[in-house]
């Protein structure tokens, strides 16, 4: 039997009018990596703030133990010390920070006088990085990096702290598949390390792969812990949502009919870039169809939905026809007169005003159906809010909720609830289920479904293959901001897909 | 709603009575109607400068020229009548183009050009200063040429006989009432919860009995001030279009999230001009009230305006990074500072510490909202 270096049990946490943790037990044995899966809401992310200080001892019943040692975390220091580091989704560095100062920032070595030894800062960086086999340049500036390389200085700056018990708390929700695979090696390498892991996923694939252990919890409680090679991925999904899902990716085929959008040899200059991001795309959609766009990150699949929208770039060439209409895609709200509706990938960058509430947000878009004689038209307003926010089951008290204290899933649905009100014909979906829970991302096929047997079009952008596949008519695969690749869904593979994206560059 | 909440909310009414007690106790005549009267005169130029402020703070910009474009605007009306001989509504009208076109100029610099508000309206600040002065030309410039009165001069000196105040409240009680009917028949229309109606009975008795209040008050000394009603209809006006015009909600969404903004359709630019424009017009406005009120325009006029309605604005719960921030809020942080200066004047406080006690209550009042909204997460 392996040292358990983490305990909890009987751990109950209360917020008013929640139970958030529910008599929960779980332990760690050394130098494993336990998958904890669930639904948004079930708990994973109150564990997570339990165990890490987030939440101080006397907010919570039951105990830890960490090392036979009975944990008192007052404060995120207490379980600093301790060796518990956590990763958080969202990522905390200071982009105009070097790799080096982001890993020291807040312990940054100094002499007596208060004066930083920078020369060991990034001495000390080098020497870490290259223990743990990471490839990269202590002096470049985070702003430079990758999604998945700055989730690679989280880690270091996690194991800086001499952690022995790793907390990450979806680390993937953002990375390509290849920059998974890297993260999955890195966990690896730690575990031989001795470094202990928690990994929290949506991705039951990456669980399958990476964890040695499974929790799963559902409403605050943790159902059942099994070894990874006792227990199949159906089995994982009918403990998290409670029941049996037969079908992961329900797409219902529907006749496309007229087409509704064509595209025809389109370049796009990024300014940011100084270059061309997209260049060459030509494709159409037609009513009731889901076109699938694919790629690796930074393929240009994100330009071209925001470039279609009116949102980015500038046209060097090509020709956009919606419905009819020649678009020249200068601002959203051309776009949105052309039935046309985004939902971004980044809903809290792009597509939420966190602070307000849910009906002021799904209507945003709307308000000029609400307005008469320049007067806003409340109740009409609210009539329509109410609708959506039922037909979408937004887990919420009621319209009035602010949104920033939503859950992801559920902010999600408030974005698409947007989406939906503006009754658009084509629908761009940019990483629609992103950090959502399977419950969620059902509702969210469901959907799709429904929009494209109403005759609307979908444009459905994803990192994850067996989505794409799953809930698209037709592939296209983008490969450095050109074509690689168009395929007919139903006799396409993942291989295939992969191979288009990396055809060119 | 908890508690915290709730003090939160109320807190700065809370502030407001005790201010009220305390210069009550502490000076003879706070609460006498003549001095009354003129607290509401001065709380009138205050509230409708903050008022403008609103505009600008809720879309996440800021204004620092509005007390030299108050100097400024109404020293170009007073030019105008006593030095050209104008009629006083032409000369008004001539000060209020000017500064559309200017602050519609300086809305386009900030959004088009992405200037920061900040740096362009400090310019503003010096460079109408500077205009000011050379426009009146440093010296004191009545509003009225030789005897009587003016449209300017009248706007706070000219009260409401007692007469016309009580037909004013007519008025707002009437469509008070025929607001809330109709209110109430769209929402059971639509099948929403209602309130009881001797709820909303009562708080339309209410409210109308402290305008009744008011009114008697005023009527005491010498009807109510015209530019109070001049308030009244910036105040209800800028309500309308905060709470109930898609502008107004832009308003909001643009300074809660520009990002979310743009792509959810909303012409961002236009609004931002927009609010600036607005602004502009009740610069103008509040430039015409506090020159009549000095009699003339002098250099000093609209010094340390802006920092006035800023203070105001955030007293209110207006938030400086945008998106929150309400009218009835303004209105209370605008009597709040208005207050201080009045009671303190009453008590013959020295300038020194009428400047440090304004500076300490706006720190405090922020504070304890930080400190509340805190407590109550």
């Amino acid at each position: 039997m392996k040292q358990k270096v983490l305990q909890v049990s009987a751990l109950t946490k209360r917020f008013p009018g929640v139970l958030a943790l529910d008599d929960v037990s779980f332990d760690l044995e050394e130098g494993e990596v336990h998958a904890l899966c669930g639904e948004n809401g079930a708990g994973k992310s109150t564990l997570i703030k339990c165990l890490s200080g987030v939440w101080p001892v006397d907010t919570y019943e039951g105990d830890i133990w960490v090392n036979t040692r009975r944990a008192q975390f007052k404060h995120i220091k207490d379980a600093e010390s301790a060796g518990i580091g956590v990763i958080y989704q969202e990522l905390a560095l200071v982009r105009e920070m070097t790799v080096a100062e982001n890993v020291y920032l807040g312990n940054e070595p100094t002499n007596r006088l208060g004066k930083i030894d920078w020369p060991k800062v990034y001495a000390d960086t080098q020497s870490l990085l290259e223990k743990y086999n990471l490839d990269l340049d202590p002096t470049s500036l985070v702003a430079d990096l990758g999604i998945g390389q700055q989730q690679l200085v989280e880690i270091v700056k996690a194991l800086l702290k001499n952690t022995s018990i790793l907390l990450l708390d979806e680390p993937t929700a953002a990375l390509t598949e290849s920059e998974v695979d890297i993260l999955l090696d890195i966990i690896r390498d730690l575990k031989n390390n001795g470094v202990t892991c928690v990994y929290i996923s949506h991705k039951l694939d990456e669980v399958m792969q990476i964890a040695d252990r499974v929790t799963v919890f559902r409403d605050g409680a943790s159902i059942a812990t099994s070894h990874i090679g006792n227990i199949a991925k159906a089995e994982i999904i009918r403990q998290m949502v409670g029941r049996n899902i037969d079908e992961l990716f329900p797409r219902r085929s529907s006749s496309p009919a007229k087409p509704l959008l064509s595209v025809t040899n389109l370049t796009v200059f990024d300014p940011l870039e100084n270059n061309n991001c997209l260049e060459g795309i030509s494709f159409t959609i037609k009513a009731g169809e889901v076109l699938g766009f694919g790629g690796l990150m930074g393929a240009g699949r994100t330009e071209l939905v925001m470039h279609l929208f009116g949102a980015f770039g500038n046209r060097v060439s090509g020709e956009v026809i919606c419905s009819g209409k020649s678009m020249h895609n200068s601002a959203p709200i051309d776009a949105i007169n052309a039935g046309m509706m985004l939902v971004s990938e980044d809903r809290k960058r792009y597509g939420l005003v966190l602070e307000k509430d849910i009906g002021f947000n799904q209507s945003l878009a709307s308000l000029a159906r609400f307005s008469q004689h320049g007067l806003l038209d409340h109740h009409a307003e609210t009539l329509a809010n109410k609708k959506l926010f039922k037909s979408l089951r937004i887990k919420a008290p009621n319209v009035e909720s602010i949104v920033g204290g939503l859950s992801g899933g559920n902010q999600q649905k408030v974005v698409l609830a947007k989406a939906l009100m503006t009754q658009p014909s084509l629908v761009f979906l940019d990483e629609p289920t992103r950090g959502i829970d399977v419950g969620a991302k059902l509702e969210v096929y469901e959907l799709i479904n429904q929009l494209t047997e109403q005759g609307k079009a979908v444009i459905l952008v994803s990192s994850e293959m067996p989505e794409l596949l799953g809930m698209s008519d037709r592939i296209i695969v983008l490969s450095d901001g050109k074509i690689g690749g168009e395929f007919v869904s139903a006799q396409a593979t993942q291989e295939q897909l992969l191979q288009a994206a990396m055809s060119h560059g | 709603m908890n508690q915290t909440k709730l003090l939160r909310t109320y807190s700065m009414g809370i502030a407001l009575v005790l201010i009220w007690l305390f210069f009550t106790v502490a000076t003879d005549n706070f609460l006498s109607a003549r001095n009354l009267s003129i607290l509401s005169i001065e709380m009138a130029v205050t509230a409708t400068l903050a008022l403008g402020m609103l505009l600008v703070l809720l879309p996440g910009q800021i204004d620092l020229s509005v007390g030299s474009g108050v100097g400024l605007i109404g020293g170009i009306a007073a030019v105008l009548i006593f030095n050209h001989h104008w009629n006083a509504f032409a000369a008004m009208g001539a000060g209020l183009a000017v500064a559309l076109v200017i602050w519609g100029l300086m809305g386009t610099l900030i959004i088009q050009y992405r200037v920061p508000a900040f740096i362009i309206t400090l310019g503003g600040l010096l460079v109408f200063k500077g205009l000011f002065w050379k426009v009146i030309d440093s010296e004191t410039v009545p509003v009225v040429a030789g005897a009587g009165d003016n449209a300017l001069s009248l706007l706070t000196t000219h009260y409401l006989t007692p007469a016309q105040g009580f037909l004013l409240l007519a008025v707002i009680a009437f469509f008070v009432i025929r607001a809330s009917v109709r209110q109430r028949s769209q929402r059971a229309k639509y099948g929403f919860e209602l309130e009881s109606s001797s709820t909303a009975i009562l708080k339309i008795f209410v409210a109308l009995q402290a305008l009744l209040l008011i009114i008697l008050v005023m009527n005491q000394f010498r009807g109510i001030p015209l530019s109070v009603v001049v308030l009244g209809i910036v105040a209800f006006s800028v309500y309308i279009i905060t709470m109930h015009t898609r502008f107004g909600r832009y308003l909001y969404a643009v300074g809660g999230n520009k990002e979310a903004a743009i792509l959810s359709g909303v012409p961002v630019k236009k609004v931002i001009i927009g609010a600036y424009v607005m602004l502009g017009g009740i610069v103008a406005l509040t430039g015409f009230m506090q020159t009549a009120y000095s009699g003339a325009s002098t250099t000093t006029i609209g010094n340390l305006m802006e920092l006035d309605a800023i203070a105001a604005c955030v007293i209110g719960g207006t938030s400086l990074a945008g998106g929150r921030g309400n009218v009835l809020g303004v209105l209370i942080g605008a009597l709040i500072m208005a207050t201080l200066l009045n009671g303190m004047t009453l008590m013959a406080v020295a300038p020194e510490t009428k400047f440090i006690a304004r500076g300490t209550v706006l720190a405090l009042a922020v504070w304890l909202d930080v400190y509340l909204s805190q407590k109550a997460d």
